[in-house]
């Protein structure tokens, strides 16, 4: 345990953290705003420290580097049906809603109701592809203690965070310590795949696990956020994706004794290809960008059009494919909806009301937004329109981006004979 | 049965926990926990009821709105046959029914009920229902969903404002109590049906009782103060439900029926109430423009006799969706036909199993239609994630069954094709 303390001790002086109240508040500044005062009054009243969550003044409205690293528990991967599962478990902590995206009752900051319990987060992916399954499954998780059910069963929220990527998470509140089961149900998916993916993910599946909840795994989880320096909290940028294949922190082996510390393979990163890895002709921003992708509410946007006779094209069409993800760490932005428009010298080309993309998931260019064309031509205009921005929970510095999201222009290239 | 602490709860609460516990102990402790209620009794003319068993509209109390109010109390009773219907069993269950109803007045001060059948009852007799029956098995409606399906004979609903009636109520037909609010039970119904304990299911509604619950797993603190349900909003706006005629099967030997479907779910109070926020609340379970025009209120007290959903906001539902959320109210509107709501939602509130839920009790005319309303109100059509399509992700079927509430003059076991 002397590891631990020693951790607690780093913790407390990295924060200025006391077991008391901490007003953090006021040494950020954010003195007069009553709502973040209330979030600092710790509703502990037990010995479940939880980590301070300062607010970040003005964050812009763009991914940004957040306060901390979190720190996590990984469990062993487990497999159901055509499944792995990787459940993760850190400390309960702030995320944000979407409904909508660009009201100001759109997204909404959840505090957890209280600081005894977990974060609980699972990555899902397909097994044989290895592609993880950026998809809203209706997932139902039930949690036991002692082969009695703990409260309702409940649908995690589909979330993006800078080092997890795309995974399902909520907080769960845990009262006492000790052994936990989690049963996961996963429904059928609904959305549509493609490629060595179409016709999969037919049948629902059951995935059970344990974890231990007590004070080791507190002062793991606790003791293992890294803040950033304060002069790094909100600047435009992104943590690196957390490594996989381990514990976060520097716990060493502390862990090697309950079974939840080990080297337990790899767990894939939900990070999309690259975009040099699409093909087709990639379309042209009409208005010059400085960036390699054109941005729209901070999202990086590959348009690609493939030539008729891909096999994601209808007949002799054409499929424009469309793959909004996160700026630095190409997280998949999954539940937006989107429809393009095309335009010939200034005269709309098909429907003037666009043509809904599809959300798909394929085996080779993973979650993207697609839908066949008739044959464009060099020089026509193509407008994407974001109808509704990613309806995925948000970890911190993901919550201000992806919300307003203006629609992109593209013009054909000259080049294109597809 | 072990009663629970009557130190630990209001009195209210403590009622409401003795008809979940349900027997004579519990009726026992009731009775002297309410002291004398005054319950009006019945009639002796049974030609004076309804011939409609669901007939409970014109005898429940309304709210200031003039929506009718769902007595306080219910009890679902699920009854296995123990030999094959016979004339003298007919006779039998026919004879306890109206002591209930000489026992206590048919309103919500006294006692409504119902008994329905379900479809394996009626796979005992050679003939089929006549088509003017729609009672298919019940069966999944979401991929999501692995109900467990009601495949016993029969299911009583016992409601009154009065808890210690449907104890007594249940005790005289199966227990050992023998006297009804003054009338001596000759006849009840042991001998032909059994009580399903393990499937015994009970609830409550009205406004402050959801909140009255806090101490149970998974319900917490932040229900409000006055809602009647557990969501935190009013329902069953008058407006917004079908009629009992719209319900009622017209034509053929069941002239005079209607079809019961009662899904039992669990609900997720705490990400809705502590997580969601109220304009996301009233998104979610009304519409995205009932937020926006702030058209409902805390609980719903702004609206009156109506959830509000016209025809454009119905026909905005998948625009809505492709904006992000779409409602649960307005998703289920998409099937009513000609215009019309084609269910009576007579939906209570439960704890049964020490966890949040609602056994969602539905009248209309076919299982079909309630099927219709129910593939609208999932939305799997919808262009939208699971979150944010109404309150899906806030609750998980337990059960389904579907059953055939018979018209009070074929009420007692009966074949599938009357004369």
């Amino acid at each position: 345990m002397h590891d631990h303390d020693l951790d607690r001790r780093t913790f407390v002086q990295r924060t200025g953290a006391t077991t008391g109240i901490l007003a953090l508040a006021g040494c950020l500044g954010t003195d007069g705003d009553d709502e973040d005062e209330d979030r600092d009054d710790p509703d502990n009243g037990d010995d479940a420290e939880m980590p301070r969550f300062p607010e970040i003044d003005d964050p812009p409205a763009a991914v940004y580097r957040p306060t901390h690293r979190e720190s996590m528990r990984m469990l062993e991967p487990i497999t159901a049906g055509e499944y792995t599962l990787a459940p993760m478990l850190s400390y309960p902590h702030p995320f944000w809603l979407i409904t909508g995206g660009t009201g100001e009752d759109d997204v909404e900051r959840v505090d957890p109701e209280q600081g005894r319990g977990v974060h609980l987060m699972i990555t899902l992916w397909d097994d044989d592809t290895g592609i993880v399954l950026p998809v809203d499954t209706s997932a139902t998780i039930r949690i036991f203690q002692d082969g009695d059910q703990i409260g309702s069963p409940q649908s995690p929220w589909p979330m993006i965070s800078q080092e997890m990527g795309f995974h399902f998470g909520d907080n769960v509140p845990l009262e006492d310590d000790g052994t936990y089961t989690v049963e996961v149900e996963l429904p059928p998916i609904p959305t549509h795949t493609t490629g060595d993916l179409e016709g999969r993910f037919t049948d629902s599946e059951t995935a059970t696990f344990e974890f231990e909840y007590d004070q080791a795994f507190r002062d793991q989880v606790v003791g293992g956020v890294e803040y950033l320096d304060e002069s790094e909290w909100g600047e435009r940028g992104a943590l690196e994706p957390m490594d996989h294949g381990r514990d976060d922190g520097q716990h060493g082996d502390d862990h090697d004794d309950d079974g939840h510390h080990h080297d337990n393979g790899h767990v894939p990163d939900s990070a999309l290809p690259s975009a040099e890895a699409y093909p087709g002709t990639r379309l042209e921003p009409t208005d010059g960008v400085d960036t390699d992708l054109p941005r729209s509410g901070d999202a990086a946007v590959l348009v690609t059009l493939l030539e008729a006779g891909s096999r994601l094209a209808d007949g002799d069409e054409q499929y424009l494919l469309v793959s909004p993800r996160t700026p630095y760490n190409r997280v998949p932005l999954a539940d937006m909806a989107m429809s393009v428009t095309v335009d010939r010298e200034g005269e709309p080309v098909g429907d003037a009301d666009g043509v809904a993309l599809e959300q798909t998931i394929d085996s080779e260019y993973d979650l993207h937004y697609g839908a066949s064309l008739p044959a464009l031509q060099p020089g026509d205009s193509v407008t994407v329109t974001i109808e509704s921005p990613p309806q995925v929970a948000r970890h911190q510095g993901y919550e201000t981006a992806f919300l307003e999201m203006p629609s992109l222009e593209f013009t054909v290239p000259e080049e294109s004979d597809a | 049965m072990t009663l629970p602490d009557r130190s630990a709860l209001s009195r209210r609460d403590y009622l409401r926990t003795l008809v979940a516990i349900g027997g004579a102990t519990a009726l026992s402790a009731c009775v002297s926990e309410s002291g004398a209620v005054d319950v009006p009794t019945g009639t002796d003319d049974p030609e004076s009821l309804p011939a409609r068993q669901h007939a409970w509209n014109d005898v429940l109390s309304r709210d200031d709105d003039g929506n009718v109010q769902s007595p306080e109390h219910h009890v679902l009773l699920p009854l296995s046959l123990v030999d094959e219907p016979t004339d003298a069993a007919r006779a039998q269950v026919e004879d306890a029914l109206r002591t209930l109803e000489r026992a206590y007045e048919w309103s919500n001060e006294g006692l409504v009920f119902t008994i329905g059948y379900t479809p394996a009852y009626f796979d005992r007799f050679d003939d089929s229902l006549p088509e003017s029956v729609a009672l298919p098995e019940p069966a999944a409606l979401t991929a999501a969903e692995n109900p467990v399906f009601d495949e016993f004979d029969a299911v009583l609903h016992l409601a009154s404002d009065h808890s210690q009636v449907v104890l007594e109520a249940e005790e005289g037909l199966f227990g050992d109590h023998d006297d009804l609010n003054g009338i001596a039970v000759e006849t009840d119904l042991t001998g032909v049906f059994e009580r399903l304990e393990e499937q015994r299911r009970s609830g409550f509604v009205g406004a402050g009782l959801p909140a009255e619950h806090t101490d149970v797993s998974g319900v917490p603190d932040s229900v409000p103060e006055d809602a009647p349900f557990f969501m935190g909003f009013r329902s069953g706006f008058i407006d917004s439900q079908a009629t009992e005629d719209r319900v009622t099967i017209e034509d053929g030997p069941f002239a005079g029926a209607t079809t019961q479907h009662i899904e039992s779910l669990e609900t997720q109070l705490r990400t809705w109430l502590e997580q969601d926020s109220h304009p996301m609340r009233v998104r979610k379970l009304f519409s995205p423009e009932h937020a926006d025009e702030e058209l409902v209120g805390d609980v719903g007290e702004k609206l009156t006799t109506t959830n509000g959903l016209t025809d454009e906001r119905i026909d905005a539902t998948e625009a809505d969706a492709r904006d992000g959320v779409v409602g649960h109210a307005q998703k289920a509107a998409r099937g009513r036909i000609d215009g019309e709501p084609p269910l009576l939602r007579r939906d209570f509130n439960t704890v049964d199993g020490d966890r949040p839920g609602v056994h969602f009790l539905s009248l209309q005319h076919g299982i079909d239609e309630f099927v219709r309303v129910r593939e609208a109100m999932t939305g799997a059509d919808l262009d939208v994630g699971n979150a944010n399509n109404g309150i899906l992700s806030y609750i998980f079927v337990d059960r389904r069954g579907n059953y055939l509430l018979p018209p009070r003059s074929l009420r007692a076991l009966p074949p599938t094709n009357p004369q």
